[in-house]
């Protein structure tokens, strides 16, 4: 598919022993906002971690499946390959170079660019962050957290990705600042075209942005769907939405109308 | 007060051959996270090497200090490739210990190949003298001393603004972080071997020039790992200065106290400072909001 990520069956180990994801399937057609939820340990940076090929340094690795996008084939490419295909996360907890400056970090971001794209590249993400532009000769481990993510998903932008992966972008920030952080992502999608995968824990914020979404599960995807069909759906109302009319919060799995995916053949 | 003065002069020529080991531990440190305790063992074995070809075609003194800048390189890029790449993924300490063995192995290598004889550069340089107050260098030393300063002022300039510089430290600081600027860290890190090595190299040079080559020149390495500890074994101007510390003290304690001193003055100090400072003079240190 033109422009689009696709990945699929994938299957990542952690030291060789343990399963965090367990043949997943996703697809982020080009220009569109995709969200995937799940609770903790879901597997939810795991696969995006694979997808951005930054799983060794943690010892993770790809046992099976592929990853796609825009018709090549990533799966066994550097993390620089990636980049270099348009693909750029912004990582949970945002991973600022803490000791260096904002503009350091921005310029970092660009760091295959040529000096011109480079300068343009800042000029464009200052003008839209003006607070990353007032503080653009502070030590970035000092900004506040909302700053700081501002600062992450700017370095994200400078090399003008096609994609972008942001990993819980709302990670422990007030939720004005959440609002904002979730505009700016949607005015990137609307106004530049750039195609969004993010992974939120606020379901209904999640499927309020997204078109679509993918619901992750001990490494696995439970459901997915169109995110206005989601939010409608009498499970995700009980389990995500905290709609449940009391009893034990159960998996989503052993519910007896769960739809299941279909699969792929790999 | 003039035996001061050269004591201290004498220390800092010193200190500046130990400075250029110690910016090696450092710009591997840096990038890597792995002490490469090969370090003066490196220098020797480059050194020894550049001076074979450099004897070959009859080369002046600058033109062996190519040579060893090129074989440096080469070398640092080949123990990379062959013996730290594999290691990625092993823990810190394994890593560690194979650089331990490649010290071992080059000490045992260098005087099969070239004896155990110590032999002198012969340089126009160090028939001069030069005279400063009370205190007399040779042109030799003042070489030595000039690289090193320009060799400190590069590295720092480097980390500080070159776009490779700062990915490199940003390569330690956080590697899937870096990994995800669309950095090639391990290409990074085969470069920070290479820098090392080819500093090690002009180290050689400057160490066989001002006292000779020998098959023991690699126990340089243990002044120059308590000076880069001393600085901040991730900050190579840090490790530099370290290195002129330890440099003067060993050459004030030889000359006041005793011999025997200069060997182990470098750690005595090393033990004092770092219960004050546990990252060293110049070591960046974790940063905590407040
Ligand atoms: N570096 C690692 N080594 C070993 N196991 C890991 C590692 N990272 C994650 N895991 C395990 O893999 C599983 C998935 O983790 P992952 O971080 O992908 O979850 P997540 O969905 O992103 O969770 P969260 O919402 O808490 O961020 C978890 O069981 C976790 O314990
Ligand atoms: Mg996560």
């Amino acid at each position: 598919m033109s422009g689009a990520l696709e990945v699929l069956n994938v299957q990542v180990f952690y030291n060789d022993v343990i399963e965090a994801v367990r043949d997943v399937s996703l697809t982020v057609g080009k220009g569109r906002i995709v969200a995937l939820l799940g609770a903790n340990g879901a597997g939810k940076s795991t696969l995006l971690k694979a997808i951005s090929a930054v799983l060794y340094p943690e010892e993770g690795r790809l046992i099976h499946g592929s990853i796609r996008y825009d018709g090549v084939d990533l799966t066994a490419r550097n993390a620089d390959e990636i980049v270099a295909a348009g693909i750029v996360q912004v990582p949970e907890g945002r991973r600022l170079f803490e000791t260096m400056t904002v503009e350091e970090n921005l310029r970092l971001g660009g760091y295959a660019l040529a000096a011109a794209e480079l300068g343009e590249g800042l000029e464009r993400v200052y003008a839209m962050f003006p607070r990353v532009r007032e503080k653009r000769h502070a030590v970035a481990g000092l900004l506040s957290g909302g700053e700081q993510q501002m600062v992450a998903i700017g370095r994200a932008l400078i090399g003008r990705p096609k994609l972008l992966i942001l990993d819980e972008p709302s990670l422990g920030l007030a939720p004005q600042i959440v609002r904002d952080i979730f505009d700016i992502v949607k005015r990137l999608n609307a106004e530049e075209g750039l195609s969004i995968l993010f992974v939120e824990q606020n379901a209904r914020l999640a499927l309020a942005v997204s078109e679509y979404a993918y619901i992750m599960e001990n490494g696995r995807i439970v459901l997915d769907g169109p995110s206005a069909d989601l939010a409608g759906n009498a499970d995700i109302q009980e389990f995500y939405l905290g709609q449940a009319k009391g009893g034990e919060r159960k998996s989503l799995r052993d519910l007896k109308h769960y739809k299941r995916r279909k699969r792929w053949l790999a | 007060m003039d035996y001061f003065a050269n004591l201290v002069a004498s220390g800092l020529i010193f200190g500046s051959l130990y400075g250029l080991i110690a910016i090696g531990f450092a710009v591997i440190y840096k990038t890597t996270g792995v002490v490469n305790f090969a370090q003066g063992e490196v220098m020797m074995f480059v050194l020894y090497f550049s001076w074979m070809v450099g004897t070959f075609v009859a080369a002046p003194l600058w033109l062996l200090l190519l040579i060893a800048i090129v074989v440096g390189g080469a070398f640092g890029a080949l123990l990379e490739r062959v013996f730290i790449r594999p290691m990625i993924g092993q823990s810190q300490f394994s890593i560690i210990m194979t650089t331990v063995g490649v010290a071992i192995v080059l000490r045992g290598l260098v005087p099969i190949f070239w004896g155990v004889e110590s032999e002198p550069i012969d340089a126009p340089l160090k028939s001069q003298l030069y005279e400063f107050g009370p205190v007399m260098m040779l042109g030799d030393q003042i070489f030595a001393l000039a690289l090193f300063v320009a060799i400190s002022a590069a590295a720092w300039a480097f980390f500080r603004f070159s776009r490779v510089g700062v990915a490199m430290r940003a390569a330690a600081h956080d590697e899937t972080a870096a990994l995800l600027m669309g950095i090639n860290v391990r290409r990074l890190q085969g470069l920070s071997w290479m820098i090392a090595s080819a500093v090690s190299g002009v180290a050689g040079v400057c160490y066989a020039l001002i006292v000779a080559r020998a098959p023991d020149m690699w126990q340089i390495g243990f002044q120059a790992f308590p000076a880069a500890i001393l600085g901040g074994l991730d900050s190579p101007l840090g490790s530099a200065f370290g290195a002129v510390v330890v440099g003067i003290a060993a050459s004030l304690s030889e000359g006041y106290i005793g011999y025997g001193l200069k060997e182990i003055s470098g750690f005595v100090i090393i033990i004092a400072v770092l219960m004050v400072r546990p990252y060293g003079l110049f070591g960046e240190k974790e940063l905590e909001r407040v």
